[in-house]
């Protein structure tokens, strides 16, 4: 039973990382009906911005000039990265998407891909082939919750990602920007003849799913510190299938599926050998999506052009 | 003997009752009318006879077998075919592509002849192109043949859709507003190819129209439709003076 | 018209009128010349020795070296085929009007063995050039068999590098299983003497298994399409990496190797030009161009008596058909295989190819097989950069040519053999 909890502490921080990054998956893809693949990128990126932050910060701090505690550091480094990744996100939609705002979404998703490519060799460019630490800014207490053993750092991720999440949902809910992100997702072409400034609107959407980005890799920093530039491989094109699972646009179901994707991989840890993970895993997924073929909160598909 | 009939057909989307009792009869050489204000009903039936919906009670038979249930592209290749309202072409293809792609059933080269490009299929493509060129020539489009239909002016593109419905070589042809969006002079020759199409060929045609002087003139009875029921049939005549009908169209004003 | 232009086109204009069978005998002279002079040329030109890519390798290594090597091109492929096609041009296209004659069949034939004598010429100067010749060969076969899948019926299926795995394991354990040693069927059985001819079996078996693997995302595809279908077939793709990963029985991620030597070059090249014949003739039939109505739009489709589930099927069947024969030719080229090459770089690499090339294109396919293949080889002096060109050259086709550089071009055999002049000196 002890397990069954200690499981279920480590599959919310798991899934932490991908609904997080799903989220930023399913606000663009709600506005612009295009998948960003470069955006398990821009996690990475988000990641490794952290890190130069952070020891930045702590270089500075010790150096005397500006002592800072380390929870502080940490704070101001996900805030600062976050900030600075949302740019490199802008960035990637001003570059690659907009001169394909009327193209095919296929070849949209294939710059997106190239996109990331670019960023992942980039990061080996500068940062050459050995992999970097993020450093260590908070002391790992393990508390022994009834035969459950949960580190603060665990309950921290899973904290700070449901109350970025909620952050968001406030956001759309109650901001007139939310509102036209909302409207944008409905009906993409009348929004500018309300007088909404659809380029700066996609930008924002762009640049809040970044740093979310950016936070789910600064997170994932914390309790994994070794980084790669490959990383964001992975966990992007997974939190890809949970956005979709969730349903178009949904955030609640982009949040809910990520849970369930980390759920799912970390049970099937449990109960099978480690290597089967991925099999069974992404074969639940495959069985889910065979009966509920749009996804927890999705639309029905309708006709769309897509070349 | 009629080649369509269609008993107490009623369909509903969830609680919405969108049909409700269509009934009708129709023999090979007849042109049939089906008028109705927007949304009275008249595209859900046609998607209903041609098995895009299955319809909730009733039943369709085609020479006298039931065909309600059967999968579109089967209801096709039995003898029904149509137009939409809304074009659906294949906007990548070719004019000739489009008219060829009505005999996909009928083919009978199979995979390996697709694959290995035998004798056969040769001389099936061969003979599926000739038909098709005919139908061009019908339609007076032969010279757009090779062009892609994206490109088309909207009159072309509307003969391109006739010229394709023909080309399964239905025995019942469903036209959904095939004048929508004309001016007087494509829509007398469009007027024109539905006779000659008529005339020529001898199907059955079932006409959904808003001109009611196309419906009048082609169009040996209609039906008239208000939210999914049938409100009036019967001649043009008759039907021009059926309060229930001007009613429907606008109020207690005259239409005609 | 200023001398500078009229002079620059008066130079290239009669190029247009060199029939294809002009080309082939040009570059059959050209690598002709290199295989007996090659070396001398080179040593000549102050190089160390017979550039093997076009003289990219040698220009990214040792720059000062890039007039040399610029110049060894022009001597060796420029001039030769450039003289002797313009010369030749009444010859050849006498040649090419007097071969349309016969049947088709016999006209292909001649001009692939041109081309393949050409190419075995190019590849015998070294085994690097032999190894770039196959890969790029295989490239061409699965960006093909993608383009079946993404350009023909539109879909975005990220489950190619599956079926390759599911081809190339396949196609290893028949091999290695029935003909090198006992790890998987017991004590070898059947004479080696009798491998390359079963070889073809061990293909079409891996094909099979790839077709059987793609059920499980052609028949998701009847209820979703497009975002949907790209989640089922990445699904797919994980899934089969894992499951490979875990078979023991082929040694899981570390890899099978031992296969026989039985791809070499002529094997690839004809497997390749069945490929490209087979995909060509279904796509230009009128059940081949029922991919295109489904994608168009699929409900008028069935209302033109198309079987839309039936095509969907078909279409993913031997799209990965030949996806599992171009994996199982890759094991055999490697002569190792191992489950992380059929990875989301592998999956990006084939959609790269495909969108570069050109979508619904036989051409589009060639092209950005060969483009991106060769460029991939020729940049990898730079090493780590190759990774930014590359991206960066599809995105700028994605922004000028979203559909890809050569997309929509239907391959007329019949008029691509044809002479671009008549007898009589017209064109």
């Amino acid at each position: 039973m002890a397990i069954f909890f200690q499981n279920l502490v480590n599959a919310l921080q798991w899934g932490s990382f991908y609904a997080l990054i799903a989220l930023g998956y399913s606000m663009v893809y709600s506005i612009l009906m295009l998948f960003n693949f470069a955006h398990g990128d821009i996690f990475m990126v988000g990641a490794y911005i952290g890190f130069g932050v952070s020891t930045g910060l702590l270089a500075l701090s010790s150096s005397g000039a500006l002592a800072m505690p380390n929870w502080l550091i940490l704070v101001l480094t996900i805030l600062f990265s976050m900030f600075l990744t949302s740019f490199v996100g802008m960035l990637v939609e001003r570059v690659g998407y907009r001169p394909l705002r009327n193209a095919p979404r296929a070849s949209a998703a294939i710059t997106g891909l190239m996109i990331g490519i670019i960023l992942e060799t980039g990061n080996l460019v500068l940062m050459g082939a050995r992999r970097v630490s993020f450093p260590s800014l908070i002391e790992t207490t393990v508390y022994n919750v009834g035969g459950v053993f949960v580190t603060n750092k665990k309950i921290m991720i899973v904290l700070v990602s449901l109350l970025l999440t909620f952050a968001l949902h406030q956001f759309v809910r109650r901001t007139k920007w939310g509102m036209a992100m909302r409207a944008m997702a409905f009906d993409f072409a009348v929004v500018p003849l309300m007088g909404v400034p659809v380029n700066s609107m996609i930008a924002l959407t762009f640049a809040i799913g970044s740093a979310l980005a950016a936070a789910a890799g600064i997170l994932f920093g914390v309790a994994y510190p070794v980084l790669d530039p490959y990383m964001g491989i992975l966990f992007g094109w997974k939190a890809f299938v949970a956005a979709i699972l969730g349903g178009r646009g949904s955030i609640l179901g982009a949040t809910l599926a990520g849970f369930l994707l980390g759920f799912t991989e970390i049970f099937v840890a449990m109960i099978f050998p480690s290597t089967l993970r991925d099999l069974i895993a992404y074969s639940i997924i495959l069985l889910i999506l065979t009966f509920r073929p749009h996804g927890f909160f999705g639309e029905p598909y309708s006709a769309r052009l897509r070349l | 003997m009629p080649i369509l009939r269609v008993h107490n057909m009623s369909h509903d989307f969830g609680g919405l009752r969108a049909v409700q009792d269509y009934a009708l009869e129709i023999e090979m050489g007849q042109i049939r009318g089906l008028i109705g204000p927007n949304g009275a009903g008249k595209t859900t039936i046609f998607n209903l006879l041609t098995g895009i919906y299955t319809p909730t009670e009733g039943e369709i038979l085609l020479d006298g077998k039931r065909i309600n249930g059967l999968p579109a592209h089967q209801i096709a290749s039995m003898g029904i075919s149509r137009t939409f309202q809304n074009l659906l072409l294949w906007r990548h293809m070719t004019v000739l592509e489009h008219v060829k792609m009505g005999h996909y059933s009928r083919i009978r080269y199979g995979l390996f002849g697709a694959f290995f490009g035998t004798t056969k299929r040769h001389k099936e493509e061969a003979e599926i192109e000739e038909k098709a060129y005919t139908l061009l020539d019908m339609m007076g489009i032969r010279h757009l043949s090779d062009q892609v239909v994206l490109n088309l002016p909207y009159g072309a593109q509307r003969r391109v859709e006739m010229a394709r419905a023909l080309a399964t070589q239905p025995r019942i042809l469903l036209l959904d507003e095939p004048t929508a969006g004309m001016n007087p002079e494509e829509l007398g020759q469009i007027m024109e190819i539905i006779r000659r199409v008529h005339d020529e060929l001898g199907l059955a045609i079932l006409l959904i129209e808003h001109r009611l002087k196309v419906v009048m003139e082609l169009c040996e009875r209609i039906q008239t439709l208000n939210f999914g029921e049938v409100i009036a049939e019967g001649t043009p005549e008759a039907i021009q003076n059926d309060p229930g009908v001007i009613d429907a169209y606008l109020g207690k004003e005259s239409v005609f | 018209m200023p001398v500078k232009e009229r002079t620059s086109r008066n130079l290239l204009a009669p190029y247009s009128r060199v029939p294809l069978l002009g080309w082939f005998c040009g570059a059959l002279i050209a690598v002709t010349l290199e295989r007996f002079a090659g070396i001398p040329i080179a040593l000549a030109l102050g190089l160390p020795k017979i550039p093997v890519l076009f003289g990219l390798d040698i220009m990214l290594k040792k720059p000062a070296l890039v007039p040399n090597a610029i110049l060894y091109v022009f001597l060796v492929y420029g001039l030769p085929m450039g003289v002797t096609t313009r010369s030749s041009i009444s010859l050849t296209n006498r040649l090419a009007d007097w071969l349309i004659r016969f049947p088709i069949a016999i006209t292909v034939a001649v001009h692939l063995a041109l081309l393949y004598t050409t190419l075995h010429l190019w590849a015998g100067i070294s085994d690097y050039r032999a190894l770039v010749l196959k890969l790029t060969l295989i490239a061409v076969m699965l960006t093909l068999s993608l383009n079946v899948i993404n350009g023909y019926m539109g879909e975005f299926s990220c489950s190619h590098p599956g079926f390759m795995a599911l081809g190339a394991y396949c196609a290893s354990v028949f091999t290695v299983g029935l003909f090198v040693d006992d790890r998987f069927f017991g004590a070898v059985f059947l004479p080696p003497a009798l491998g390359p001819f079963l070889f073809p079996i061990a293909l079409i078996l891996g094909g099979f298994l790839a077709s059987f693997g793609a059920l499980f995302v052609a028949i998701p595809s009847f209820r979703t399409r497009g975002d949907y279908l790209a989640i089922i077939s990445l699904a797919f793709l994980f899934i089969v990496k894992s499951m490979i990963e875990n078979l023991e029985f082929v040694r899981g991620p570390r890899g099978l190797s031992g296969q026989p030597d039985w791809a070499d070059l002529p094997t690839v090249f004809l497997w390749t030009v069945l490929c490209v014949w087979s995909i060509n003739n279904f796509v230009r039939s009128t059940i081949g161009k029922a991919l295109n109505a489904v994608r168009d739009n699929e409900m008028a489709a069935s209302a033109m008596t198309v079987d839309t589930r039936r095509t969907k099927i078909v279409a993913f069947l031997f799209a990965a058909f030949w996806a599992g024969v171009a994996g199982g030719l890759f094991a055999h080229v490697l002569r190792y295989v191992n489950p992380s090459t059929f990875s989301i770089q592998n999956l990006a690499e084939v959609l790269a190819m495909v969108y570069f090339g050109g979508l619904n294109s036989v051409y589009g396919s060639i092209v950005g097989a060969v483009s991106i293949s060769l460029l991939g080889e020729a940049l990898r002096p730079l090493e780590i950069f190759k990774w930014i060109i590359i991206p960066l050259l599809l995105i700028l086709v994605m922004i000028f040519r979203p559909t890809g550089l050569i997309a929509f071009k239907d391959l007329d055999v019949t008029s691509l053999l044809r002479p671009k002049q008549n007898p009589g000196g017209e064109v």
